[in-house]
């Protein structure tokens, strides 16, 4: 169309939009064909004629400041094979939470897949999807330049190559592999970043914690922030330094808190000390108790009754207070050394029960050995397979049919499962999302024959986690890759 | 529970039913029918008055079903049909260990009923499977009197109609001018009110496609910004005005008849001999599902031929009432299959029905079609509106590309490696995701105005865009 056609086009629609005969603004050659008897069916003639030339002839200007992300950074993995997407689609659908959605991704991570990003991709958030999303993580939350991939080196010249979930990625690993050279990162790097990024630069510490970062620690006690101060406080709480040493004195909150502590003595023949929390006498004693617990170390605790931290844990008399317990073993968590949560967690999974719930709390502390005993504790006792759900940072895919089997877990899954009790029925389903992450592929594939002999529909919803699960095999083939 | 032919009978719904159903269970009703080894289902395919067949799917044991036509009658005629096959000629199911997945799905959402259904009474008040046997198996004879007077009827009948119509587009032709003579801006700031008035009179005067499709005009405007919706009242105008002209000039075009006022049926189609019919391997771009103002849902399936060298597309095209509720389609995005496929009769042949479905293909890429030599992604359609100028929506093929953002965070289709090439506005909202990903090639629907994309090939395989 050439210029006088277009600005005729756009006298005739300024007169249309305006309203009115617009025949005499028409292009010549238009006019000539739009010539009629009515001057209704010469604006008609007109209209068509425009309107092919909107469709045909012109076409919508695009914008200079067309933005286009940077391409979506290639993984580590190859992705998950197209055949088994039908069953990811499925699995992710029945995952209510970004939690549980994340888990799946954890699944397929560990069988040496990533999932395709249009059907899950983390959030720009995410510290929770497996190390092998950083970069996605990090596209997500707006990179816009291209930095260095995972493959480089983290060091202090290549530190701001990295965006920070693939810092944090590669931070990790160095803490894993050459702590002091990540603790001289950190301490080097972190100190002119905000408060929050340093926060969780000495939050990632915790990872191959070891005596030759005390001076490190201690000298964030003159941080700015309170946060990084109390952080590194519990470090070095872990590594046995007391962080309270001046005892007694009415001030002094590890003697009021040893005051809701009873020391005692049990056995006939071989005396042995016992201690056991003392009942709070009102609600305000309570929630002081409660906060004692939360804000003082284990170590400067058991350090008031003489004790060391395994040998207190092993005289404390759990069921007394359910109220104590809990803050006992969460205290532990926080701020307790490695001997004590690994003491603490093999009493509380021996003793079984609501005793090895607790053991809940010190998840982010546990070896994976504790936390499948842990996992194999739950499942033997079945009464509280919705713990499942809580194991936190559990790994995926590596529980056996024995581990199923011994225990009461599958023939309670089966009453649940045979019985008429639509919530029983229910919460049985959920233990079995559990179940297909916790499981491997052997173990997934029995258990869904299991369930569907106990008379789950072999299409139930509850199920595609473990199909997917039972799918994904170890070793994948040449062609999945 | 063992199937008989007492139980169907007490479960139909009233005696048309069973009668209609009766009709339905000859085998090549069914392109599919196939039952579970270990488990009480049956489940098949039944080719009803869509364009593509019912999924239909029973459980023996308590009787519960799933079929995906929109009938408010439960169970419907495909229920009845399948479980009347079940019943006499079990021998024409096959026997398979795995449900698909949409037998899949209906299992996974269905509850079952605590206690089995009972046994069927012993007579069902008012409905007999012999009588619906009978209807079935001796049609009344038509005497030759009786024949002229039906065919004389339906002359009369045809001539009715082309006169309503073409006054219907007399009315149309004055609606327009009125709109033009009274200002697009003011028109288009009370379409709603206005196209509503008109459809009503297009509907009074059998004009009934016409009449949904500028029921649909508002709509159409007001997901554009502001100062796009002239221009758009403009083209849709233009085209009715073409429309109208196109049939005065040829009222018996069979395109043009059912753009104006109704479609040929399904039987129909089928028995047009000048029907086109391309036997080839398909697969589904994508679905565009939406509610019409006239209480109507579309449901259009569109497909690709994977065995054309130039890009040619097909579109499977069904009506239902919103008041049945979402209805799963017989595809899923992504599904390959190779079907003889009859297009209505068209100047560019879109609209088809599946006659026969030939088994299914395995997953791959696309072909490489050959592009436009003048490198056009739109010459495609420049050549649909030399033919059929009165209509919208033409499907393309993309050369590779990928997708950006202006200012307003609208997005658009743009040429790969030049980034001052054609770039096309993109309707809605897209996935974040993809705004990284390279896209290989696109599939998608141009109206002149926005791409609605359906789907793309890409380094990570085949993506989902509709």
């Amino acid at each position: 169309m050439n210029e006088l056609d277009q600005a005729g086009l756009a006298r005739l629609r300024d007169g249309w939009i305006s309203g009115g005969a617009a025949y005499e603004l028409a292009p010549a050659e238009w006019k000539e064909v739009a010539a009629a008897s009515s001057a209704d069916e010469q604006e008609r003639r007109l209209l068509a004629i425009a309107a092919q030339a909107l469709d045909v002839a012109l076409r919508p200007a695009a914008p200079k400041s067309l933005k286009r992300r940077l391409p979506l950074p290639v993984l580590a993995l190859p992705m998950l094979p197209e055949r088994l997407r039908p069953l990811l689609r499925a699995a992710l659908k029945y995952a209510a939470d970004a939690r549980l959605k994340t888990r799946v991704a954890a699944l397929v991570a560990s069988r040496g897949f990533v999932l395709h990003p249009m059907d899950w991709m983390p959030a720009a958030t995410d510290q929770e999807s497996p190390d092998i999303y950083a970069p996605w993580v990090d596209w997500q939350a707006g990179a816009d330049s291209e930095k260095k991939s995972r493959n480089e080196s983290l060091t202090a010249e290549t530190w701001d190559d990295f965006y920070p979930a693939a810092r944090r990625s590669a931070l990790v690993d160095l803490r894993r592999s050459a702590p002091a050279l990540a603790r001289t990162l950190i301490e080097t790097k972190g100190a002119s970043e905000p408060a929050e990024v340093r926060l969780a630069l000495i939050e990632l510490m915790r990872f191959g914690l070891g005596a030759d970062d005390v001076p490190f620690l201690k000298s964030l006690s003159a941080d700015r922030s309170g946060k990084v101060r109390e952080m590194a406080g519990r470090l070095l709480a872990r590594l046995g330094e007391r962080g309270n040493p001046a005892g007694g004195g009415s001030e002094d909150p590890i003697a009021e808190l040893a005051a809701f502590i009873e020391e005692g003595k049990s056995g006939f023949i071989r005396r042995r000390t016992t201690y056991a929390p003392i009942k709070p006498k009102s609600q305000a004693q309570q929630a002081r108790r409660a906060d004692l617990f939360a804000t003082c170390y284990f170590g400067d605790l058991v350090a008031r009754f003489g004790r060391t931290e395994p040998d207190f844990i092993g005289a404390w008399q759990f069921g007394v207070d359910d109220g104590a317990d809990l803050f006992l073993v969460r205290m532990v968590s926080v701020s307790g050394g490695d001997a004590a949560v690994a003491s603490l967690a093999d009493l509380l999974v021996a003793a079984g029960g609501r005793l090895a719930l607790l053991a809940l709390q010190l998840m982010l502390r546990l070896d994976s050995g504790r936390k499948r005993a842990l996992i194999r504790q739950i499942l033997n006792d079945a009464q509280n397979l919705a713990a499942l759900n809580m194991v936190e940072g559990a790994e995926a895919g590596w529980l056996e049919w024995s581990d199923l089997a011994k225990g009461k877990a599958i023939s309670a899954l089966r009453s649940a499962i045979s019985g008429d009790n639509d919530v029983t029925k229910r919460n049985a389903e959920q233990h079995l999302e559990a179940l297909g992450f916790l499981a491997n592929p052997m173990t997934a594939e029995k258990l869904i024959g299991e369930v569907v002999a106990a008379g789950l529909p072999p299409a139930s919803p509850s199920l595609s986690l473990l199909r997917l699960n039972a799918a994904l095999t170890e070793n994948p083939s040449q062609s999945d890759r | 529970m063992q199937l008989d032919l007492k139980t169907i009978e007490a479960f139909a719904p009233d005696q048309a039913s069973l009668g209609a159903a009766a009709k339905l269970t000859k085998r090549s009703n069914w392109p599919r029918l196939e039952a579970h080894e270990q488990l009480p289902l049956i489940w098949g395919e039944c080719q009803g008055s869509g364009s593509n067949p019912y999924r239909v799917a029973f459980d023996t044991s308590d009787h519960g079903y799933k079929c995906t036509c929109p009938s408010r009658k439960f169970p419907c005629k495909h229920i009845l049909a399948l479980a009347w096959i079940g019943a006499t000629a079990s021998d024409s199911f096959t026997r398979v260990d795995q449900t698909p997945d949409w037998v899949n799905d209906w299992l996974g959402r269905r509850r079952k009923p605590g206690q089995p259904p009972a046994a069927a009474p012993a007579r069902a008040e008012g409905k007999s499977i012999d009588e619906a046997s009978r209807q079935e198996e001796a049609p009344p004879v038509e005497s030759v009197a009786a024949a002229e007077r039906r065919e004389a009827a339906q002359r009369k009948r045809a001539e009715d109609t082309r006169s309503a119509v073409s006054a219907a587009l007399d009315e149309l032709d004055q609606w327009i001018a009125d709109q033009l003579r009274l200002g697009l801006a003011g028109f288009v700031d009370a379409s709603s009110e206005r196209c509503r008035r008109i459809a009503a009179r297009l509907v009074d005067l059998k004009a009934t496609a016409l009449a949904g499709r500028i029921d649909e005009l508002p709509a159409k405007l007001m997901a554009l910004r502001g100062e796009e919706r002239p221009d758009a009242a403009i083209r849709e105008l233009g085209k009715l005005v073409l429309l109208a002209k196109a049939w005065r000039a040829a009222p018996d075009d069979a395109e043009l008849k059912r753009l104006v006022s109704a479609s040929e049926t399904r039987d129909q189609i089928l028995a047009n001999p000048d029907a086109v019919q391309v036997e080839s391997d398909w697969e589904v771009l994508g679905e565009k599902i939406e509610t019409r103002r006239d209480g109507l849902v579309s449901h259009a399936t569109w497909l690709l031929d994977l065995k054309s060298t130039t890009p040619r597309f097909a579109v499977l095209l069904d009506f239902f009432p919103a008041s049945a509720g979402r209805r799963s389609g017989a595809f899923a995005a992504g599904d390959r299959f190779r079907a003889r496929l009859v297009f209505y009769p068209s100047r560019n042949p879109l609209r088809a029905l599946v006659a026969e479905r030939l088994g299914d293909v395995a997953p791959g890429a696309w072909p490489t079609f050959v592009p436009d030599a003048a490198g056009d992604p739109l010459a495609a359609y420049a050549a649909f509106q030399d033919c059929a100028p009165w209509l919208s929506d033409c499907p393309i093929i993309l050369p590779a590309g990928a997708i950006a953002l202006d200012e307003k965070d609208g997005a658009w289709w743009q040429v790969a490696n030049d980034p001052h090439g054609i770039a096309l506005p993109v309707a809605g909202s897209v996935h974040q995701t993809l705004l990284g990903i390279d896209l290989a090639a696109t599939a998608a629907l141009w109206n002149g105005a926005r791409l609605e994309l359906l789907a793309s090939q890409s380094s990570i395989g085949r993506l989902d865009l509709s």
